[in-house]
């Protein structure tokens, strides 16, 4: 602790303060005592990452063990071999084949069920809650599960990441479609239903203007988690980057496992670009 | 209403406004008439051309005319016979009902000795993510480190990013081999890039005042950022370390899938081996341990940012019963305000959807 500069009074000086508690004649406040909570916080986060650590039998030594054989991998996957990228087209095609089928079903399917999902636009408590119920265990599901379920069910193949595409875009797409729907201002469908128009009537012609530019920047931003994702459920066996991911592993082929990583790294930023530009284009 | 009377009455309203018509111009109801560009219910006297044209939005079109034929080349390229896909959803309801009619019980201690594992597994590399990826966002953070220190870390925090925790943990493999421990480093790496990024971001959101404070009283790099910028930064920093490890928890699931161990591992073994019932009670599980630790971490969460103990759901419910009765209420304002929470709610899901 540094001593600070400023005069305190010897306790005899000035009459009447040796009667007060001991500590008043600070000329700054008592600093609060924290130390008892802090260190049970502490001790708490302590014990859950030594259980984590116990559980997952962390082991700094394997990591040197290995060094050797992974100093070799780290040499081949720092270069990339780019006589590869003409055998990774097939894949990187169907990748991108099932992101745009995949967001445009979703979006498509997404569009009435954030109708029904949402309270302004739908009158209904029953189908609302039903609604609701549904998309939130949809949503619950991460997508290589998806896959890894649908490549069981249906069979290996690009099908099979449509299937997982869509059902994981249809869970994002209509939380996000209906919470803008729950912000919207609701005049105009008031005044619709006022005029004599229905529910169906009104939440079309005075939502769904309203809602559109949301509407198309999600679908902007689905499609290009959609992308990330396509390259990723290939693993379990649902088409496209993913499989040739798990192909070029299995053979110990890193110089090609980069080569693949830098398509990705590429389309992402790219896309993540081009998204943002778009998206910013569509809210001004 | 007789002069108007070639117009037919289904609209009175646009027939009321419509001005009355000059005397002497007589002619102008026969040759409305007679006009075949005249939408129904146009009163003589105004032109059919009284309504603004649409704007020609010769971008839009482009842009619209590129999107479809992107959509239609990709549903007439792909692989995948269409034909087949009748039989999907009959298909789909039998293995529901074979995953969920009943689901095995049974094997449930299993699933949550499991579950535990992949806890551990977020848990471990979360903390090893923010023991790494605190120091380095301190060193991107702009005001307080030079542009050749910034630029670096922050390119590396970026491709870190851009890499699925799936890739990385397959790249780990040669290393570890496919463990719990290869999950848990691949989690950590992952979850490098985000930490980082968030945490440079709420760095440099800090309030300038104490910063400016503390170089003027004479304070090193290390004493401004101990003192001028942590104290402020703190709760944001505390809750988006929480809010990551919710999404480790996510990670580590989707990791175990590809042979890291844990639930996922589990599941993948079942459905391999086509034990319907028990994927059925696998999947339950994640679900709800998901939501059990959303709901822990979130509760810690609150109380960090907002001093106060609430389970999210709690919140979230009373915030839509208030936003529900201001929406009655016909002050606006009021419900732009209960709306906005929303808002943030509403990214919150978009970054978690992101990992």
């Amino acid at each position: 602790m540094t001593t600070f500069p400023i005069a305190v009074p010897p306790p005899g000086d000035a009459p009447g303060i040796a009667t007060r508690h001991p500590d008043e004649h600070r000329p700054w406040p008592h600093k609060p005592r924290t130390w008892p909570r802090a260190l049970v916080i502490a001790a708490v986060i302590c014990a859950l990452t030594a259980w984590s650590a116990i559980a997952i039998q962390f082991d700094p030594a394997t990591l040197i063990r290995n060094a050797h054989n992974a100093s070799r991998t780290l040499v081949q996957l720092f270069q990339p071999d780019y006589t590869f990228i003409p055998d990774t087209a097939g894949a990187l095609l169907e990748t991108v084949q099932m992101a745009v089928i995949g967001t445009a079903v979703s979006v498509a399917l997404a569009l009435p069920i954030s109708f029904l999902a949402s309270r302004v636009t739908n009158p209904s408590t029953v189908v609302l809650g039903v609604a609701r119920f549904i998309m939130n265990v949809i949503r619950s599901i991460p997508d290589l599960l998806y896959a890894a379920v649908f490549v069981t069910v249906i069979g290996t193949g690009a099908i099979s990441g449509v299937f997982a595409l869509v059902l994981f875009d249809l869970g994002i797409m209509v939380k996000l479609i209906s919470e803008a729907l729950d912000g919207l201002d609701r005049g105009g469908q008031e005044a619709a239903l006022a005029s004599g128009a229905t529910w169906l009537k009104a939440d079309r012609i005075a939502m769904l203007p309203e809602v559109a530019p949301s509407y198309i920047s999600q679908t902007i931003y689905v499609f290009e988690l959609n992308i990330r994702a396509s390259t990723v459920i290939g693993l379990v066996g649902a088409g496209g980057l993913g499989m040739l991911i798990d192909k070029v592993r299995t053979f110990y082929q890193y110089h090609y496992l980069s080569t693949i990583i830098l398509e990705v790294l590429v389309i992402i930023l790219a896309l993540e670009l081009l998204s943002s530009a778009s998206r910013k284009r569509l809210l001004i | 209403m007789t002069p108007l009377g070639t117009t037919p009455a289904a609209d009175p309203l646009r027939v009321a406004e419509a001005p009355p018509p000059a005397p002497g111009s007589a002619g102008i109801g026969s040759t409305v008439g007679s006009n075949p560009d005249s939408p129904a219910g146009l009163p003589p006297g105004i032109p059919p051309a009284a309504r603004p044209k649409r704007p020609h939005r010769r971008l839009r079109q482009v842009v619209w005319a590129l999107v479809s034929a992107v959509v239609v080349a990709a549903f007439w390229s792909v692989d995948i016979s269409w034909d087949s896909l009748g039989h999907a959803p009959a298909r789909l309801v039998h293995y529901i009902g074979l995953m969920f009619g009943p689901p095995a019980w049974g094997q449930l201690p299993a699933a949550v000795s499991a579950t535990m594992l992949s806890v551990a597994m977020a848990w471990f590399g979360t903390m090893l993510g923010i023991v790494i990826s605190f120091p380095l966002s301190l060193l991107a953070t702009r005001g307080l480190t030079p542009v050749w220190v910034r630029w670096p870390i922050r390119g590396f925090f970026a491709v870190l990013r851009a890499v699925p925790e799936v890739v990385i943990a397959v790249l780990m493999l040669s290393v570890t081999g496919l463990t719990a421990y290869t999950g848990a480093l691949a989690i950590a790496l992952g979850s490098i890039g985000t930490l980082g990024k968030w945490g440079y971001e709420s760095f440099e959101a800090v309030d300038r005042g104490a910063i400016e404070a503390a170089n003027a009283a004479g304070a090193s790099r290390a004493q401004v950022m101990r003192w001028g910028v942590w104290p402020n930064a703190q709760p944001d920093v505390l809750a988006f370390w929480l809010y990551r490890f919710e999404i480790s928890v996510r990670a580590s699931a989707i990791l175990g899938l590809i042979g890291a161990g844990g639930i996922g591992k589990m599941l993948m073994d079942n459905i391999q081996f086509r034990v319907w019932d028990v994927v059925g009670m696998l999947m339950i599980t994640v679900v709800a341990i998901t939501m059990i630790i959303d709901q822990l971490s979130g509760m810690v969460r609150i109380r960090i940012i907002t001093g106060r103990w609430d389970l999210p759901f709690a919140a979230r419910l009373r915030r839509r019963r208030t936003a529900r009765a201001t929406a009655s209420a016909p002050d606006g304002t009021a419900r732009a305000a209960a709306s906005d929470p929303a808002g943030t709610a509403n990214s919150e899901d978009r970054r978690k959807a992101e990992e």
